[in-house]
């Protein structure tokens, strides 16, 4: 069996899925975050295959900035679930409907 | 100092004394009427400087921009010219004697400085429409002195009386203002300038716009300020307010500027309009004196008496000009105009009637507020110097041959003799019965025998009080020699003086002795010094007529506003129920109200939630940026 383009793409889009319900059905933040870092990374991999499978430079490029983005992403969100969680003894996105009422 | 300099300081100064009361001294009665008489010195002084200094026209006019709209500038300026100058003195003069009169009258008042304030506030008005050199000036210190009259007609504003006589005053004068106003955006459409200089070129070279409707519009800011029929029914309840008041205001002054404005207008006339004019004045004149013949209080004959003057004096303005056609050139040359017979009645009338009201004014302080002259009687002994000086304010009135009411009347009467029959007749008739309602109240208040307590303890006020009566009482006496046997004003107002019609011979002497004989002659052997008024005794029928004469307008204006105008209003009101704050204020605010609630519904406080609705959001646009809708 050879690896093919579709291949990549087939597991980008699965890993995206898997991503995706998790933000959506999960009630820990800290899931939901990984999740969110889950769908970044499995476009990154459609990017990189796109890139090598037509010999261009471009996806490479922009997964070098998806990851930087990322990381600052996790340094700033991280921060933010620790000062949620010393506040509110929770993180748990039921809990946390302030906003409502 | 310069000219402009003078006229800025003549203006400003009463603003300065009106404002310096009304912030800091107005518990401080007599400190506020002090800066108010020192102020009105300042404005006779000033007037005089630039009225008697020879400085006319280019030497005094300045203009300042205020306001420009796209291509339209509003700007404030001076136009001095002899017309300016002579009422601008007679606004100092009567101004200054009033002002003084007012510090005896006006002594135990608990509110002086208001009083004083609104004097104060009313020169400076008064004075920006003497100056004036636009129309639109015109208007915003017309608006000015509609104020302050307001503001003083109500002084006594715990009287209901007063406070609704401030009202009707300040309403009626809207009804004439309206007018106004349209009359001055009509002609500067028609002309694109309201600059009375610029009109005054644009007559010169003959480009000037004619039109029926731009006078009669501005007339009828006239009608309203100098109180002409059908809008004469403030001017009688405006005697609610304090005598002095009345004096400067509602006589010499203010109700006159709409005689004053016309002059200044005087160009943009066209001969149907001067006849509107002139039947309004005489119609108004006679009315007036009819009215004046059932009144009781004297201040309300006076009143009467001044709608009366005004009335001569704007039908005087409506005959227009003499003209003679000069047979050598082939050449009409005017001889005189209505604005010289007006403004030289203008000036007599303001200093009589000044004088007559604040005789009144000394009557009803040295009676102690009593105004109804069956109450008086016998004054003559215990006023003796308010009987002079009143009585030659009578006389006159009267047309007393070499008195000042003589000469005016007498010009006018000549002009109408000239012009137009009918209106002589009328004008003629006014000036006897002018007379019989004047001796009539003469004879009422000062001759016979006190009739009532307050007459019998009457006095004569300080000297606050007497000296404007015998200053008045003078210009009375000697302010008709404007040309005829001499000048005692010099060649300071020529350019108006000019223009008086005066009659030669003895035949104005007959008439005036003739009117004078009759008039006086009627009321002195009909009414007794009686409490009751003789008139109405001998012949109810003729009493109950006058009176309902009197009556009738007020009568129809109560019934127009209580059954037109409120229904009107009510059937408006309903309409703005129904629609306005019903349908459209209401409808929107429904609408807003059912986008909020939807709105409120989405915002469930679950993040999950959000990301449906995130998902949701997303997949619209992928479908529009794919073309799937739209």
């Amino acid at each position: 069996m050879t690896v093919g383009l579709n291949h990549y793409l087939l597991l980008s889009a699965l890993l995206f899925a898997i991503g995706f319900f998790g933000v959506l059905l999960r009630k820990n933040t800290l899931v939901i975050y990984m999740c969110l870092e889950l769908m970044l990374v499995a476009s990154t991999v459609a990017l990189v295959a796109f890139s090598r499978f037509n010999n261009t430079m471009d996806g490479n490029v922009f997964v070098f900035f998806i990851l930087t983005v990322a990381a600052a992403e996790v340094a700033v969100g991280l921060a933010i679930i620790v000062a949620l969680f010393r506040r509110r003894q929770s993180i748990d996105v039921g809990e946390l409907n302030a906003l409502k009422n | 100092m310069t000219p402009t300099c003078i006229a800025l300081i003549t203006l400003l100064t009463p603003l300065v004394s009106a404002v310096i009361i009304a912030l800091f001294l107005r518990k401080q009665g007599t400190l506020a009427s002090t800066v108010s008489v020192l102020a009105a010195t300042v404005v006779a002084a000033g007037s005089l400087m630039l009225a008697f200094g020879g400085h006319r026209d280019a030497a005094v006019n300045a203009s300042v921009e205020w306001l420009k709209l796209g291509d339209f500038t509003l700007s404030l300026g001076f136009k001095f010219d002899d017309l300016a100058a002579l009422m601008l003195s007679i606004v100092g003069v009567v101004g200054l004697a009033v002002h003084v009169f007012s510090l005896g009258y006006m002594h135990d008042d608990a509110s002086k400085a208001r009083f004083f304030g609104g004097l104060s506030i009313f020169m400076f008005s008064m004075i920006g429409i003497v100056l004036a050199d636009n129309l639109f000036m015109i208007f915003i210190f017309w608006e000015l002195v509609g104020f302050s009259s307001y503001v003083l007609i109500n002084h006594y504003h715990e009287k209901a009386s007063a406070s609704d006589a401030s009202k009707k005053a300040f309403i009626v004068n809207r009804v004439g203002d309206f007018g106004f106003l349209l009359g001055i955006v009509m002609c500067y459409w028609a002309n694109n300038t309201v600059n009375l200089t610029e009109l005054g070129h644009l007559s010169d070279t003959h480009s000037l716009v004619f039109s029926r409707l731009i006078p009669l519009l501005l007339f009828c800011g006239a009608v309203g300020k100098s109180a002409q029929m059908p809008l004469q029914v403030w001017l009688p309840d405006a005697m609610e307010g304090p005598t002095p008041v009345s004096a400067l205001i509602h006589a010499a002054t203010m109700v006159a500027a709409g005689i004053y404005m016309l002059c200044r207008i005087e160009v943009l006339m066209v001969a149907d309009a001067l006849t509107v004019i002139m039947w309004v004045g005489a119609i108004t004149a006679f009315y007036a004196s009819l009215c004046a013949i059932t009144q009781s209080d004297i201040k309300k004959v006076l009143a009467y008496s001044t709608l009366s003057q005004l009335g001569y004096m704007v039908a005087a303005f409506g005959l227009g000009s003499l003209e003679h056609l000069d047979e050598t050139t082939k050449t009409v040359v005017t001889l005189s105009a209505g604005v010289g017979a007006a403004m030289f009645h203008l000036t007599t009338h303001a200093f009589f009637k000044a004088l007559m009201f604040l005789g009144s004014g000394s009557v009803i302080y040295g009676c102690h507020h009593e105004q109804d002259i069956f109450k008086m009687g016998g004054l003559a002994k215990k006023m003796p110097f308010t009987f002079v000086t009143f009585t030659i304010g009578v006389a006159a009135i009267c047309g007393l041959p070499f008195l000042s009411g003589f000469f005016s009347k007498d010009a006018i009467l000549h002009l109408a003799q000239e012009k137009n029959t009918a209106v002589f007749v009328i004008l003629a008739l006014t000036a006897v019965l002018t007379s019989f309602y004047m001796v009539r109240m003469w004879k009422l208040t000062f001759l016979g025998q006190p009739r009532s307590h307050e007459a019998e303890h009457a006095h004569e006020g300080g000297l606050s009080m007497t000296a404007p009566l015998f200053v008045l009482a003078v210009l009375a006496l000697v302010g008709g020699y404007a040309g005829h046997f001499f000048n005692i004003y010099g060649h300071a107002f020529e350019g108006v003086w000019s223009q008086i019609p005066f009659a030669e011979g003895a035949e104005p002497y007959i008439t005036s002795i003739v009117i004078l004989v009759v008039g006086a002659g009627a009321a002195l052997m009909l009414y007794k010094s009686a409490a009751t008024d003789a008139l109405e005794e001998k012949s109810p029928a003729l009493f109950g007529f006058l009176a309902f004469v009197k009556g009738s307008p007020d009568t129809a204006y109560d019934w127009y506003v209580a059954k037109v105008q409120q229904r009107f209003a009510m059937l408006l009101e309903f309409l703005e129920r129904i629609f306005l704050s019903g349908l459209i204020i209401r409808g929107f605010s429904g609408v807003i109200g059912l986008i909020g609630i939807g709105a409120r519904a989405l915002h469930v406080g679950s993040l999950h939630a959000y990301v449906y609705w995130f998902l949701f959001g997303s997949a619209i646009l992928w479908a529009y940026a794919a073309g799937w809708l739209f």
